[in-house]
């Protein structure tokens, strides 16, 4: 069962147009990130390869093609675990790199803090020789688009965040059984200036699975805890019903089980385990394929 | 304001904390005085009908007015010797929450994330963009030499040129004088707050667990609120506030809930900090694993208080 990655690139209701961009994105960086594992890679250097590829891919919101704050510009949060020692590393509204989840992976390995934000996240890549790029390059003419319609005083951005490719993140189980979370986001459309949502704060966006179970639980609670999908599915249940909002998870264990769910319409994601890409998009949806071929 | 039935079994109840670390025998008075203050200012507001939101902001808020503690005026200096501030506050009753982190400048964050949570639909703000709210909504921004105290200026001369290396090993003996305050008023309405200015010598921009929600605080009417300090970086590894929310839902105690939750941190990162909780029952505890932590409460007209581990005082207030 081990090693495997699950990544996903939103959830939301994903446009027609937009689908096969978002179903071939994601399933290019789980493969990505199997490569890594299987190459005898941590499952943190996995997820950091998967997710800087959607960082890359101008398709997702995050790194390139992040959505852009009401100014106009690009903040970009980003987040990183490993269960081993519970170290994480985050970054909010940061600017001008391409690529946040590795600036996020450097607080963790390089300071002593959890979080790093704005300016002092700036300074800090300057110190660690990460390339400063201009915003320019990370702003594509969809996000553009998105922006100037979401300027427009009866705009509702919230609904039509849920209608753009979100937040993404990737999990991962290394062969010695160590799992590892990472994800990315440019954040809300036409967010406030230095806004930070969910993705650089440990718990939310990102857990290690069980972690919010403290030691010494009983074994029904254990086993509830490897029905992966059982435990999304709940927690996603409680958040509609709780404060009526729709999202999307993914998750894996140390032993290999995985789950990719959402409340939402849609959510684009892979998993690659067993030497099979599965995917899908819509609720329901179980494609799989051998990892070798090439995702037409 | 909510209307208070004075028959009402149920109690309001406000506790609070001032940093949960070593702390020196010449700042003990002061530390114990400023949380006693603090919590009755949070029942003067709970007394009067106002709800645990007004109770929790009016305490913290005392606690950042206050220099002995690091919020608000007070607080710690970041590596290039500038106050960066984090705070949140959260209402049980609809799981609104309100944070910033690394503002500048700013005399009480708390209320400015309260502003966050009240008049923007985000959760958090930081660094220029939370600056440029609190200017937006009329919130001064007060000179870095009225917030910084002399002792803090002396203690940030002396730990700069400590090995960071160093000190990470003795988590428990830096200063962690976060403040924070739950309560829960007559209609069972819980709610938490935590302020913070985070640690001395912390890099530009570093964000503790004060703001997080999640870490530094949580409060749900259906178990309780919670505050944590301690060391940061420990409290978000373990989710901290969420977990002792965690126990309370198992059906343990507020008293063991805290205690678990902090021994797991303990064992699990070695990481010392100190947590206030509070039920939607009126039930509550002061839990902490470093050597002191300063907190006060006020339970039917009754302040404790304490510093040292096992220590409860307390005080009959007047009606």
């Amino acid at each position: 069962m081990l090693p495997a990655v699950v990544v996903h690139g939103g959830a939301g209701h994903i446009p027609k147009e937009r689908a096969q961009n978002s179903t071939s994105g994601v399933s290019a960086a789980a493969r990505a990130g199997y490569i890594v594992l299987k190459g005898g890679g941590s499952s943190m250097d996995a997820v950091v390869e998967a997710v800087t590829q959607l960082e890359n891919n101008p398709s997702f919101n995050a790194g390139c093609g992040s959505v852009l704050n009401v100014k106009g510009e690009v903040e970009m949060d980003a987040f990183v675990m490993d269960w081993k020692t519970l170290a994480t590393g985050a970054v909010s509204a940061v600017r001008d790199i391409a690529n946040p989840t590795q600036l996020a992976r450097l607080v963790m390995d390089k300071t002593s803090h959890a979080c790093l934000t704005a300016e002092g996240a700036k300074q800090f890549a300057r110190s660690m020789g990460v390339p400063e790029v201009p915003m320019e390059s990370l702003i594509t003419e969809y996000s553009r688009m998105r922006w100037r319609k979401n300027l427009a005083p009866d705009a509702n951005p919230v609904e039509c965040q849920m209608g753009k490719m979100g937040t993404v993140g990737a999990v991962a189980v290394d062969s010695e059984g160590v799992v590892a979370c990472a994800t990315s986001t440019g954040g809300m459309l036409n967010k406030m200036e230095g806004q930070v949502g969910d993705t650089p704060c440990i718990g939310q966006s990102s857990n290690i699975h069980g972690q919010i179970f403290p030691e010494g639980h009983s074994q029904a609670v254990m086993s509830i805890l490897k029905l992966s999908e059982a435990a999304s599915d709940s927690a996603l249940a409680y958040m509609k019903s709780r404060v009526d909002g729709l999202g999307g998870v993914v998750t894996v264990d140390p032993q290999g089980n995985w789950a990719a769910r959402f409340s939402s319409r849609q959510m684009a994601w892979a998993a690659a385990q067993k030497d099979t890409l599965h995917y899908g998009l819509y609720t329901g949806e179980h494609f799989t394929q051998s990892i070798d071929e090439i995702l037409l | 304001m909510s209307l208070c039935n004075r028959n009402l079994k149920m109690s309001a109840v406000v506790v609070v904390h001032g940093g949960a670390w070593a702390i020196p025998d010449d700042l003990a008075k002061a530390s114990v005085d400023g949380v006693k203050a603090a919590a009755c200012e949070g029942h003067s507001v709970l007394k009067r009908g106002g709800s645990a939101l007004d109770a929790v902001e009016a305490a913290v808020r005392a606690l950042e007015d206050n220099t002995v503690f690091n919020a608000g005026h007070g607080g710690t200096l970041n590596t290039e010797g500038e106050v960066e501030l984090d705070a949140i506050i959260m209402d049980g009753r609809t799981l609104g929450n309100g944070a910033v982190s690394s503002a500048k400048n700013i005399a009480h964050p708390v209320t400015l994330a309260r502003a966050v949570m009240e008049k923007t639909s985000h959760c958090m703000l930081t660094s220029r963009g939370a600056n440029q709210f609190a200017e937006s909504i009329g919130m001064a921004t007060v000179p870095t030499e009225t917030m910084v105290t002399e002792y803090e200026r002396k203690e940030w001369e002396k730990h700069k040129n400590y090995v960071t290396g160093v000190m990470e090993d003795f988590n428990a003996q830096w200063a962690h004088d976060t403040v924070g305050a739950v309560a829960v008023d007559c209609s069972g309405n819980v709610a938490c707050a935590t302020s913070t200015g985070g640690i001395r010598n912390k890099m530009v921009g570093r964000v503790g667990d004060s703001p997080i929600i999640g870490s530094g605080g949580y409060a749900d009417n259906l178990s309780g609120a919670v505050s944590c300090t301690g060391h940061g970086e420990s409290i978000l590894k373990v989710t901290l506030a969420r977990l002792i929310i965690s126990h309370i839902e198992q059906g343990k105690s507020v008293a063991d809930s805290s205690q678990l939750s902090l021994q797991y941190m303990g064992n699990r990162v070695h990481g010392a900090g100190g947590a206030i909780v509070v039920s939607p029952s009126g039930q509550w505890a002061a839990t902490f694993t470093t050597e002191r932590m300063a907190w006060a409460a006020v339970d039917h007209d009754v302040l404790w208080f304490g510093l040292d581990p096992n220590q409860r005082s307390k005080e009959q207030l007047s009606n």
